[in-house]
């Protein structure tokens, strides 16, 4: 199998890669011995893809508990000469922003690189931070590539440059880069011969940042990079297209893309300069300052916000060029680019005809119209099922007004109706930290919602606060035994590691007993046992005791998958028609996607194909009317309770 | 330069990613440059998804509104959604499928297809998710279905990638059993497709 992986496709080869692969092939052939991340879209197929082919490769591949824990790891062997890769979307970076600061005070021996993936326009995030900043604030050097293509060579290159000058080295992909697929023509291959094993010396000086010595690496820090800013600006890093225009757009990654698709289209390829960026930061001067001598106007497009544009017309000043520099005046500073909105103020900074062509197009109108289809949990998400039980149980318990504090998972989605068990949601581990904190100045009874992996990731720190600065909330862990948002990675609870080795299985209610929490361990596929247990968990909350819940049951594409493999048969519910009244409360109360009423009918149906036996709307329906159809395998719940 | 632009469109979970993939093997394969642009994460939750597939050399990862040459929909819904993508007159390949989000109110398949055609589309309609549950009892391979069956509908298309290269590409992707039922559900959906467009 592993001989047939593209990832391992000899040199010559000709594999469609995504960008993701592409990144994880490039530091393959730059020899990186160790690679580490915390799952987080969209990010997450580097080090998955590199898990797959880490024995045949001899790559350590880990999935750490989180960013920071990730980065140390790959930092620590580059310390000692081993290359080594850490990965990690934007806001992953927020978590190991301390160690990131630290590295690049004290430096490294070989190779390091972090890849950050951006994701403007949030398509799986919480906000679209540009992590180019970052490189600023560290001092260390970022590099954007402009397609999959390009992060293939140019990852390769970022190891020499973080081995040349011994610093850590920031790669920053983004969703278009990360998520978008391409033919790639390998053209090296993976070497056989690598440094894997590193030898530690003992350098106080370097390595313990006290105050003194942090002091002496400073001025290193800050020596390095002026060096890089002066000295570094091949092909691969800045590339200067048509010199000698009197017009000139400068465009850094994946923006560059956009722009030269415009530029086509308005078949103004030679009417114009343009500086296409791959090292953003520090920008590279002395191409910068030849285009400000003979350019008379510039504009910069870059994606989010204006990290190129700013250096830019630092440099001009330095200088003392006198060219009007535009930027994010024409080009837009929120959301994701594109052709169509580079165009137009392209466009008008070459004095061509604007297009019309997007102003245009209409939407398709329906009555009713087409109505909003945001993500939704699946069919026979064990999230559907705890959050019904957790709601029905706080009813009985006669908790009123709870405020659901939430966290990053697929879970977020109870935020919608009919569940709004959501009712915060800012980032990993936030919502047993913000419980803690609403419980310290409101009256309202606090559940603090949070995933397994992210449990592992973030939440035990405020867990324990929780209980040494003796607040009253309920921790409830949604244990699904994986990582389901990024695609079912295994974690601390799963009791597997990255490279599929057999380890400690780490449960959560181990961790919370051990903080000091009475643990009530429910499996809502079991409704009724675990309405009676969480009813009971509420009770003992309300009176006083400091209680978690942690419902396992495994997420529903998972069970879906095991069971298609081992031919397992699960339930498949229907309606009986003549025993329906058409109450509506299966639609009602869980929204289910394998549920629908066809426009006219005024009883539900069920969507066989999709439906997996989670058997919720059969406990639901006040007048038994849904009933499973078929004749499911014996033992078909277990898939649903082992990881 | 020779582009084409392909927009898969349908809900999180029906496979878009797999036939976005696919075309980009057999691009691939026969030397054809293509971008393939997904998401992942949050946004495959149920939720509703474009893929954007681009014939031509190094294109940059999106479509621009009103350039799609063919749109490939899994969903009903989900093809009047996305329809702003397609250029004038383009092709619309349309599973015969209506999958409502919950909870919401919406058209009838219908009145969306109506709309659609009075907007001079031309659209193909096929039951994929039956053509699937007849070779594997599920609408599973609806996906692969979708992809036969445009390349069947749109000569230019498949004068770019054959129906020989995407079946390459499949057993790439597929072994066993599970790439001979989807060669299967391939092939037939492609000879349906031949048949709609008259050839």
């Amino acid at each position: 199998m592993d001989r047939e992986h593209p990832l391992l496709k000899p040199r010559g080869s000709r594999v469609l890669l995504l960008g993701n692969e592409a990144i994880a092939r490039g530091a393959l052939e730059a020899g990186i011995c160790v690679a580490t991340a915390y799952p987080g879209t969209p990010s997450t197929e580097i080090v998955e893809v590199l898990s797959e082919v880490a024995d045949s490769c001899g790559v350590y591949v880990e999935w750490s508990v989180n960013e920071k824990t990730a980065f140390e790891t790959a930092y620590a062997a580059s310390i000692t000469g081993v290359r080594s890769l850490v990965a990690m979307k934007h806001v992953g970076l927020n978590v190991a922003a301390d160690i990131l600061m630290s590295s690049a005070y004290s430096g490294v021996e070989e190779g390091f690189v972090v890849v950050s993936a951006d994701d403007p326009s949030m398509h799986s995030s919480q906000n679209e931070q540009d992590n180019r900043w970052y490189g600023l604030i560290a001092h260390v050097p970022v590099l954007e590539p402009s397609n999959p293509r390009e992060a293939y060579r140019l990852i390769k290159y970022a190891y020499e440059l973080s081995a040349k000058y011994k610093v850590p080295l920031i790669f920053r992909s983004t969703t278009r880069i990360s998520h978008t697929r391409m033919p790639i023509n390998l053209d090296g291959d993976i070497p056989v011969k690598r440094m894997c094993r590193g030898v530690f010396i003992h350098d106080p000086e370097r390595w313990v940042l006290v105050p003194s010595h942090a002091r002496t690496r400073k001025a290193v820090v800050s020596k390095t990079w002026r060096e890089i800013a002066a000295n570094e600006y091949n092909e691969l890093l800045v590339k200067t297209i048509n010199p000698g225009c009197k017009k000139a757009i400068v465009a850094s990654g994946v923006a560059y893309s956009y722009v030269k698709e415009a530029l086509e289209l308005m078949n103004a390829l030679d009417k114009v300069t343009v500086l296409k960026v791959n090292m953003p930061v520090p920008l590279p001067r002395k191409p910068v300052a030849e285009l400000l001598e003979y350019a008379e106007e510039i504009l910069v497009v870059e994606e989010l916000d204006p990290v190129v544009e700013v250096q830019l017309k630092d440099i001009a000043i330095s200088i003392g060029a006198k060219v009007p520099v535009r930027g994010k005046d024409l080009i837009p500073e929120n959301y994701e680019l594109s052709v169509e909105r580079v165009y137009n103020p392209v466009a008008s900074f070459l004095g061509v005809e604007r297009s019309k062509q997007w102003g245009e197009v209409e939407f398709i109108k329906t009555d009713p119209p087409i109505p909003p289809r945001p993500p939704t949990l699946c069919p026979g998400c064990p999230h559907r099922l705890t959050y019904y039980v957790v709601k029905v149980s706080a009813n009985r318990a006669g908790l009123r007004n709870v405020i659901y504090t939430g966290d990053i998972g697929c879970y977020t989605l109870g935020y919608l109706k009919p569940f709004e068990t959501q009712s915060t949601c800012f980032e990993m581990g936030g919502s047993i930290g913000v419980a803690h904190g609403l419980a310290k100045v409101v009256e309202n009874p606090v559940v603090a919602v949070i995933g397994d992996s992210t449990f592992f990731h973030a939440g035990i720190p405020p867990a324990l606060n929780a209980v040494y600065n003796d607040s009253k909330i309920v921790v409830l862990v949604l244990d699904n035994m994986t990582t389901a948002m990024t695609g079912h990675q295994p974690h601390p609870g799963t009791g597997k590691t990255a490279m599929g080795k057999a380890v400690a299985r780490t449960l959560p209610e181990r961790v919370l007993e051990s903080l000091g929490y009475e643990v009530y361990v429910i499996n809502p596929l079991k409704t009724r046992d675990a309405i009676e247990a969480v009813t009971s968990a509420f009770e003992k909350y309300k009176s006083g005791v400091r209680v978690a819940i942690v419902s396992r049951m495994a997420c529903a594409l998972e069970a879906a998958r095991k069971a298609r493999r081992s031919g397992v048969k699960l339930p498949v519910l229907r309606v009986v028609e003549e025993k329906c009244t058409g109450c509506m409360a299966c639609v009602r109360l869980i929204a289910c996607p394998a549920i629908l009423v066809e426009p006219g009918s005024k009883k539900p149906k069920i969507m066989e194909d999709f439906c997996v036996g989670c058997m919720l709307c059969a406990h639901i329906c006040p007048y038994k009317a849904i009933t499973v159809k078929n004749v499911p395998t014996n033992g078909w719940d277990k898939l649903w309770w082992e990881p | 330069m020779k582009r084409y632009n392909v927009a898969i469109v349908g809900v999180g979970g029906q496979g878009l990613l797999t036939l976005g993939a696919l075309i980009g093997d057999a691009c691939s394969l026969v030397g054809q440059d293509v971008s393939v642009a997904e998401v992942h994460g949050m946004a495959q939750r149920g939720g509703s998804v474009i893929v954007h597939v681009k014939l031509g050399e190094e294109p940059s990862p999106t479509i621009p509104l009103g350039s799609a040459d063919h749109v490939i929909a899994l969903e009903v819904l989900e093809a009047a959604r996305y329809a702003t993508y397609a250029k004038k007159g383009a092709i619309i390949s349309l599973n015969d499928f209506l999958w409502p989000p919950p909870l919401s109110t919406y058209p009838s398949k219908d009145a969306v297809i109506g709309a659609l055609r009075e907007r001079g589309f031309r659209l193909y309609l096929l039951d994929a998710n039956g053509l699937s549950a007849k070779y594997t009892g599920s609408p599973i391979s609806a996906n692969i279905a979708m992809l036969g069956f445009a390349l069947g509908v749109d000569p230019e298309f498949r004068g770019i990638i054959s129906v020989e290269a995407v079946e390459k590409a499949l057993s790439t992707r597929f072994r066993g059993r599970a790439f001979e039922v989807n060669r299967q559900v391939l092939m037939a959906a492609y000879e349906e497709g031949l048949r709609v467009a008259g050839e």
